[in-house]
C-alpha cells in the first residue's frame, strides 16, 4: 500500500517550486558575472524617436519643452518626455526599479546617484556614441564633464550643473564697513565678527543642516585648508589633521558667529536673518526674488591649502544600456544639443544652472543679474568631488550626519572623524568593492 | 494499478458485470435505494460542481488579484531578503540569513528599536490619553457638539503630506508659529529639527494630532454604548465622578481600548511614514523600522536586499504583536 504524500513534504514542494518561480523572477544569483556588451554604433542610423525622462530640474520644464521643440525641427528626432519624479532622488529609484521594464533612452541623473545605476549597468559609456553622433567634447566646461568619468569612459553629459556660490548681504556689509568680501576662511572669521558686533544679523554665517547636502558646500572649506573626504577609494582623508582643523574651525565658529539652518539657509539668508552663506548657484534666482536688500556673491573663500576651490553638483544625461544602438545614438545626439553653447546659454539664463559649455554667450544674463558672472567665472575653480560623497552609496548621507553632530554640539571631532572613517569603509567594503575590485 | 480479479472472465464466480451489480440501471429487479443514492450522488456532485463554479466566478478574480498583490510580493520580499543584492542591479549574491544577522547585531539596527519603541508608545498612548479625554467632553450635552467631533475627526482623514508641511512651518523655530508663541512668553524654541530628541518628540506630537480624533471617535462609540442605568444607579449611591470611571466606564470600555490598541500599534509602526519622510527627509533621530526600510533601500543606502529583511522582521513583528494580543490580552477585556 502507497504511503500517503505527507503534508510536510507537500509545503516543501510547494515552497521549492515557488523558491523556483522567484528565483526566476529576481536578480540573477549565479554569481556569473556578465562583461558589459561593447555596443558598436559604428554606421547605425539614429532613430526616429527616443523618450526622455526628467524631473525638469530647477523648474525647467517650460524650456526643455522649447529646446525639444529646435532640436526635433533641426534632427527630425521626435523627443518623448516623462516627467520622472519630483527630484533627482525619485528619478534614480524609478530609473533602477524600471530596469528591463520600461522604455528609457536618455535619463536626468545627478551627480551622487549615477554611480549606482553605472553598477547596475544600467549606462552606457558616451564616448563612442558622442564621436560618431560627430560632437566635439572639448567645450564642455572641463571639471563638469570630467564628473562623469570612470574606468577612462564617461558615462554622462553635463546638463544642469551647479556649483556652490559665496553669498553675502551687501547692505549688512556696508552697516557693519566691510568693503569686500573675503578671499579665505580666516577672512570669513573676521568679517562675521565684524558682522556680529555691529548686530545687523542673528547669525553672521550659516552652515546647512544635513538635509542641505552640507558635505556638497563644506567640500570647499576642507580643501581650503588641505583636506578632503576622500582620495579616491582610500578614506584616510577623513581623519586627516587639515580635515579635522577644517571642521574644528566650523565647531568653533557654531559657537560664535555661525549658527546651522533648520531649513534652507537660503531662506535664512532671503529673510535676513543671516549675513552670508554657502549656497547652489541655483538658488540665485529665488534668493534674488525674494530678497529686499543688496545681494553680493564671491567666489568661495580658500585657505592654508590654497585658493578656493568648487565641488561641481547638479545633473548630468546619462543614456541607458537597455537601449538599443539607434536609439542611444539618437539620445547622444540629444544629450549633446541640450550641452551645445546655445542650449546651455538658454537653459541656464531660465533655470540658474551655470553653462556647460565654455562658448556659451551668457551677455545678457549678466547685464541683468552681474551676480551670475561670478558663478561661472568661478567654474575655473571647479573640483571634482570627492568619491566618499559621491560613489558610496548613503555615504553622503553618513558624511551629513556626522557634519551636523559637529556642527551642533561640542563632539570631539577626531573621534566623530575616526568613526565616520570606519563606517565608510565599511560600506565601500560592503557595498562597493565586490564590484569595483571585480 | 490495482484490478478486480476475475473482472475480464465472465465464466469466473468472482466475475463482476455490469448487469450483476444490484441495483443496475437495466435491472428492474435492482435495488431501488442503490439508485437513489447514486441520484444524490449526481445531483451533490452537479451541486458541488455549480457551487464551484459560482465560486471561480465570483471569488476567482479576486483571489488572483490577492495573490498577485498580496501573497506575492509578501513571499518575494522573503526571498530577497536573503540576497545580497542592490537596488536595480541584475545580479545579487545569496547570503542566507545574514541580512538579519546585521540588522540584530548592529548599532544602526539597534537605534531602529530603540526609536520605533519610543515613536510607537509616545503615539499610542498619547492618541489613546488624549482621544479618551476628547470623547468624554464630546459625550457630553455641550453646544456645538456636533461641529467639535467633525472638527476633532478631520485631521485623521487630512493627507499626512500636507499635515506635515503645515506643521513644518509651525515648528520652524527661526519663522514658525510656535516660536512666535513661545518668544511671547520668553521662552526660546527648541531645535526641532537640527536636535535628534526634539525631532522625535516633533514627529511624535504631529502623529497623535493627527490621529486622536480616530480614538476620540471609537471611544464615543464605546461611550454611548454604555447602558446609562449602570452610571444613575452608581450617582444614586453617590459614586463620585472619577469613581464611576474607573469602576464603570474604564472596565465597559476595555473592549475598545483593546481595538484601539491593536489598531494603534500596527498604524504607528507602518502608517506614519508620510509624516516622518516630510518633516525630517532623512530620518535625523526619527529611523523608526518603516522609516528604515526606506532609507535602507530607496534612501540612501541601495541595499534592496537588507531592506528586505527589515520589511520581513516588521511583518512578523507586527503578526506575533497581534497575535500576544490576542491570546493574552483579549482573555481580560470585558465583553458586555
Amino acid at each position: 500500500m502507497r504511503k500517503p504524500v505527507s503534508r510536510t513534504v507537500r509545503g516543501l514542494a510547494v515552497l521549492g517550486a515557488a523558491t523556483l518561480a522567484l528565483a526566476a523572477c529576481g536578480p540573477d544569483t549565479s554569481g556569473e558575472v556578465t562583461e558589459a556588451e561593447e555596443v558598436d554604433v559604428e554606421g547605425v542610423e539614429p532613430a526616429d524617436e527616443i523618450t526622455f525622462w526628467t524631473n525638469h530640474p530647477g523648474g525647467s520644464a517650460d524650456v526643455e519643452n522649447e529646446l525639444i521643440e529646435q532640436f526635433t525641427a533641426e534632427t527630425g528626432i521626435t523627443v518623448n518626455v516623462v516627467t520622472s519624479g519630483a527630484n533627482y532622488e525619485e528619478t534614480s529609484q524609478r530609473f533602477q526599479t524600471a530596469q528591463g521594464s520600461a522604455e528609457v533612452d536618455v535619463v536626468v541623473l545627478s551627480d551622487a546617484t549615477w554611480f549606482p545605476n553605472y553598477l547596475n549597468g544600467s549606462l552606457v559609456a558616451v564616448d563612442d556614441l558622442l564621436e560618431e553622433a560627430g560632437i566635439d567634447t572639448s567645450g564642455y566646461v572641463e571639471a563638469l564633464y570630467e564628473d562623469y568619468l570612470y574606468e577612462g569612459s564617461h558615462y554622462g553629459v553635463p546638463y544642469a550643473r551647479s556649483t556652490p556660490l559665496f553669498y553675502y548681504n551687501a547692505d549688512h556689509y556696508a552697516e557693519a564697513g566691510i568693503e569686500s568680501p573675503p578671499e579665505t576662511w580666516e577672512e570669513v572669521a573676521e568679517v562675521s565678527q565684524q558682522l556680529m558686533d555691529a548686530g545687523v544679523a542673528n547669525s553672521a554665517f550659516t552652515f546647512p543642516p544635513q538635509e542641505e547636502y552640507p558635505a556638497w558646500s563644506m567640500a570647499n572649506l576642507v580643501w581650503a585648508y588641505g583636506g578632503a573626504w576622500s582620495n579616491e577609494w582610500d578614506m584616510s582623508p577623513l581623519t586627516s589633521a587639515e580635515t579635522i582643523e577644517a571642521l574644528e574651525f566650523a565647531q568653533e565658529a557654531t559657537s560664535d558667529w555661525a549658527t546651522v539652518a533648520s531649513g534652507s539657509p537660503a531662506d535664512d539668508f532671503s529673510a535676513g536673518a543671516t549675513s552670508q552663506i554657502v549656497q547652489s548657484t541655483g538658488s540665485l534666482g529665488g534668493i534674488l526674488d525674494s530678497a529686499d536688500f543688496e545681494v553680493g556673491t564671491a567666489f568661495l573663500p580658500g585657505g592654508p591649502g590654497g585658493e578656493g576651490q568648487t565641488p561641481t553638483g547638479g545633473a548630468g544625461l546619462m543614456i541607458a544600456s537597455d537601449s538599443t544602438p539607434e536609439r542611444q545614438l539618437a539620445a547622444a545626439m540629444f544629450a549633446a544639443f541640450m550641452g551645445s553653447p546655445e542650449s546651455t546659454a538658454t537653459f541656464s539664463a531660465a533655470t540658474g544652472y551655470v553653462p556647460v559649455h565654455q562658448d556659451a554667450d551668457m551677455s545678457d544674463v549678466y547685464a541683468e543679474t552681474p551676480q551670475f558672472e561670478t558663478a561661472v567665472n568661478q567654474l575655473e575653480r571647479a573640483r571634482v568631488q570627492d568619491f566618499a560623497r559621491l560613489f558610496i552609496p548613503g555615504g553622503d548621507l553618513e558624511l551629513s550626519q556626522t557634519l551636523q553632530r559637529i556642527l551642533t554640539s561640542d563632539v570631539d571631532v577626531a573621534e566623530e572623524m575616526e568613526q565616520l572613517q570606519s563606517e565608510l569603509e565599511n560600506l565601500y567594503e560592503s557595498d562597493v568593492a565586490p564590484e569595483v575590485e571585480g | 494499478m490495482t484490478t478486480l480479479q476475475g473482472a475480464d472472465d465472465p465464466a469466473s464466480p468472482r466475475a463482476v458485470t455490469s448487469s450483476s451489480v444490484s441495483g443496475g440501471a437495466g435491472d428492474p429487479s435492482g435495488d431501488p435505494g442503490g439508485d437513489r443514492a447514486r441520484a444524490r450522488k449526481q445531483a451533490h456532485r452537479r451541486r458541488m460542481s455549480k457551487n464551484w463554479s459560482l465560486f471561480v466566478l465570483f471569488a476567482g478574480p479576486n483571489i488572483l488579484l490577492i495573490l498577485a498583490f498580496i501573497y506575492f510580493p509578501l513571499v518575494s520580499n522573503m526571498y530577497y531578503s536573503t540576497l545580497d543584492w542592490r537596488l536595480g542591479s541584475p545580479r545579487a549574491t545569496p547570503v542566507g540569513l545574514d541580512n538579519y544577522v546585521r540588522f540584530f547585531t548592529s548599532d544602526s539596527g539597534l537605534e531602529v528599536w530603540r526609536v520605533t519603541g519610543i515613536f510607537t508608545g509616545g503615539a499610542v498612548i498619547g492618541s489613546m490619553v488624549l482621544g479618551m479625554l476628547i470623547a468624554l467632553v464630546l459625550n457630553k450635552k455641550l453646544p456645538g457638539r456636533t461641529a467639535a467631533r467633525t472638527a476633532v475627526f478631520a485631521p485623521y482623514v487630512l493627507s499626512g503630506v500636507g499635515v506635515a508641511m503645515v506643521w513644518n512651518f509651525i515648528f520652524d523655530p527661526t519663522r514658525g508659529a510656535l516660536s512666535h508663541i513661545l518668544g511671547f512668553f520668553g521662552v526660546a524654541s527648541p531645535q526641532w529639527y537640527l536636535n535628534e530628541d526634539w525631532a522625535l518628540v516633533m514627529v511624535i506630537i504631529v502623529y497623535v494630532w493627527k490621529n486622536l480624533g480616530f480614538c476620540a471617535v471609537v471611544f464615543l462609540a464605546g461611550l454611548q454604548a454604555i447602558p446609562q442605568d449602570l452610571i444613575e444607579a452608581a450617582t444614586l449611591d453617590r459614586a463620585g465622578a472619577m469613581r464611576r470611571f474607573f469602576s464603570i466606564v474604564l472596565p465597559l470600555l476595555t473592549p475598545t481600548v483593546f481595538f484601539l490598541l491593536v489598531t494603534n500599534i500596527i498604524f504607528s509602526m507602518t502608517n506614519a511614514f508620510d509624516i516622518l519622510r516630510i518633516m525630517t527627509p532623512t530620518g535625523h533621530g526619527t529611523n523608526t523600522i518603516i522609516f528604515e526600510i526606506y532609507l535602507q533601500s530607496f534612501g540612501a543606502y541601495q541595499r534592496a536586499g537588507y531592506s528586505a529583511a527589515i520589511a520581513v522582521v516588521l511583518f512578523f513583528t507586527l503578526f506575533l504583536i497581534t497575535a500576544v494580543q490576542l491570546r493574552y490580552v483579549e482573555r481580560k477585556v470585558h465583553y458586555q
